[in-house]
């Protein structure tokens, strides 16, 4: 009979990261050696226009903690105007999270350019933090068999 | 003739003068938008079996002498008029048609016209004011136990303020107080009673009753649009109806009422959603799981939503999103719905009328309604010219660097 070990709470974070930036960023981050949480996976998306609020729907669904989505500076978009439209997206799903009762600030969206690796570990640092005050997303147990412990 | 001209109209045929509860002008513009060959068809409401007021049928009337069958107000049946003219008709994308229609009727055909599923030029939107429907169960059960009457003895209902007028075949009229009568679960539809828009200024030409004098024969109508003052222009001049302006007084009269109904429905909205934004976030997502775990999965919100279009809709089984077969469905159906709808729900409740599981839909979809149209300033269904928020990023947008911009 081995003794239940108490594990801290360890958030799983998704990650929609534009190709053109924020995705190059985490790269950069990678071969500079900066640490950042291990606790985020990346998702590499086209553009972060290619967002689609059921993506984060779904993922928050099957257990997720927090989405991260990371685009480019407006002005900057590979396709023009689709950060602007993640922007839209982005702040409709806030609201959206709220109405139905998933805190909104388990979801966060940052602009990251290709040359902002240190943004990028820094951002990903927080929000992991922030995540683990948080404590585990609202569907958590789903996947886990409501096994894992805060 | 032009843009905001008002009207007090009369219809100059004597049948039409004598069927209609206000002047017959609404009858008398739809039967000259046949005649003079402004509309192919118009598309009315009529009683079903010709004496069934609980149960309306839309009927596509091109013979102008049937026009006069669709007389009169009918508030316990909400017909889908958006969603019956984009499936039912191709859109009007063949043939010209005039519509009467609530605001929300108007607006739900605004807004699936922006998704180019209706062709909003082949069409009359003619607006008519409303300040609510009444479930046709609820009503009938209300005439019974509230006013003890037989319901197929009612002529007329009437919503004047806050009370709810009742008018017998013998001409008797009972009035019991409309905010009473909904503490009691009866009077309105859920959504009705949070309704703000009372006046469909986004129809082409807005009829009504208020700013008529009582006793008065006459309707109230306001032109809201280019093409709606050119069929005014030619209605007046071939002598359909019977026009006079209206006077300060009426005017004012109009808009004192309008707003007392704004204000009722912010009274209804606070106090309705209030239970819900009171809820910690925890207790919010477990009051609608808890409501969406009594889904059958029927898909009738989905069908009888104006704006949903989608030929291959992500509901569908072979998408991936919700799986097959399961009752209640994966949490994703409503939440997907919800955040394809969201920021254009036009608040009509055909979604829960149809719902057989009486989730409360249109409060869900309200809330987030109410804050969306905040957040991009927009309201839904008023402006043809208004892309919907999350498709109408602008160049300008570029140059604003913050991620919160809207929040």
């Amino acid at each position: 009979m081995s003794e239940e070990v108490k594990v801290e709470f360890e958030p799983r974070i998704i990650g929609f990261t534009c190709n053109w930036c924020t995705y190059a960023a985490a790269d950069l981050a990678g071969t500079a050696r900066m640490k950042y949480p291990p606790n985020i996976r990346l998702i590499r998306q086209m553009c972060s226009g290619r967002v689609d609020p059921l993506f984060v729907l779904k993922v928050f669904l099957r257990g997720a903690d927090g989405v991260f989505i990371g685009g480019c500076h407006p002005g900057e978009c590979h396709y023009m105007t689709g950060n602007l439209s993640a922007r839209r997206r982005y702040s409709m799903m806030k609201k959206l999270l709220e109405s139905v009762g998933i805190d909104p600030k388990r979801m966060r969206m940052e602009w990251i350019s290709a040359s902002e690796g240190i943004k990028f570990s820094d951002t990903i640092k927080e929000f992991t933090a922030q995540i683990k005050e948080l404590g585990p997303g609202p569907f958590r147990h789903i996947e886990t068999g409501g096994k894992e412990q805060k | 003739m032009a843009k905001g001209d008002m009207y007090l109209a009369q219809a100059s045929d004597e049948a039409i003068l004598k069927r209609g509860e206000y002047g017959g002008a609404v009858t008398a513009l739809l039967k000259f938008a046949l005649d003079s060959g402004v509309v192919d068809a118009v598309l009315g409401v009529k009683k079903r079996d010709g004496n069934n007021r609980y149960d309306a049928v839309l009927d596509l009337i091109t013979d102008p002498k049937k026009v006069i069958d669709c007389t009169g107000s009918l508030h316990c049946v909400s017909l889908n008029i958006a969603r019956n003219v984009k499936e039912y008709l191709d859109g009007a994308k063949r043939m010209r048609i005039a519509v009467p229609c609530k605001p929300c009727d108007a607006r739900a055909i605004i807004e699936i016209a922006k998704r180019k599923q209706i062709n909003l030029d082949n069409l009359l939107l003619v607006g008519l004011n409303c300040t609510g429907t009444l479930p046709p169960v609820v009503a009938k059960a209300m005439l019974i136990g509230e006013y003890e009457v037989d319901p197929k003895e009612v002529v007329m209902e009437d919503i004047e303020g806050r009370t709810l007028i009742i008018s017998l075949a013998d001409g008797t009229k009972i009035a019991n107080d409309l905010l009473e009568l909904e503490t009691k679960g009866y009077g309105r539809r859920d959504n009705c009673r949070r309704c703000n828009v009372n006046i469909p200024t986004m129809a082409d030409i807005a009829c009504g009753k208020w700013g008529v004098k009582e006793g008065e024969k006459k309707t109230f109508t306001e032109v809201c649009s280019d093409k709606g003052a050119e069929f005014i222009d030619n209605a007046i001049k071939t002598g359909v109806i019977k026009v006079e302006q209206p006077g300060k007084d009426a005017i004012a009269e109009r808009k004192r009422k309008d707003r007392e109904a704004i204000e009722l429905s912010s009274k209804c909205e606070a106090e309705d959603l209030k239970e819900l934004r009171e809820l910690s976030l925890d207790d919010r997502l477990a009051y609608w799981l808890h409501l969406f775990d009594r889904c059958i999965k029927c898909f009738s919100c989905r069908d009888a939503c104006p704006i949903c279009y989608c030929k291959k809709c992500f509901l569908e089984p072979d998408r991936g999103y919700v799986k097959g077969g399961e009752v209640p469905p994966d949490r994703m159906f409503h939440l997907t719905r919800l955040a394809h709808d969201g920021d254009s729900c036009v608040n009509c409740g055909q979604c829960q009328d149809a719902c057989p599981a009486e989730i409360p839909l249109t409060r869900l979809y309200l809330m987030l309604n109410i804050k969306l149209s905040q957040m991009f300033d927009y309201v839904s269904g008023m402006n043809i010219e208004q892309k919907p928020p999350l498709i109408a990023a602008k160049d300008e947008e570029a140059s604003i660097d913050d991620i919160n911009h809207f929040n």
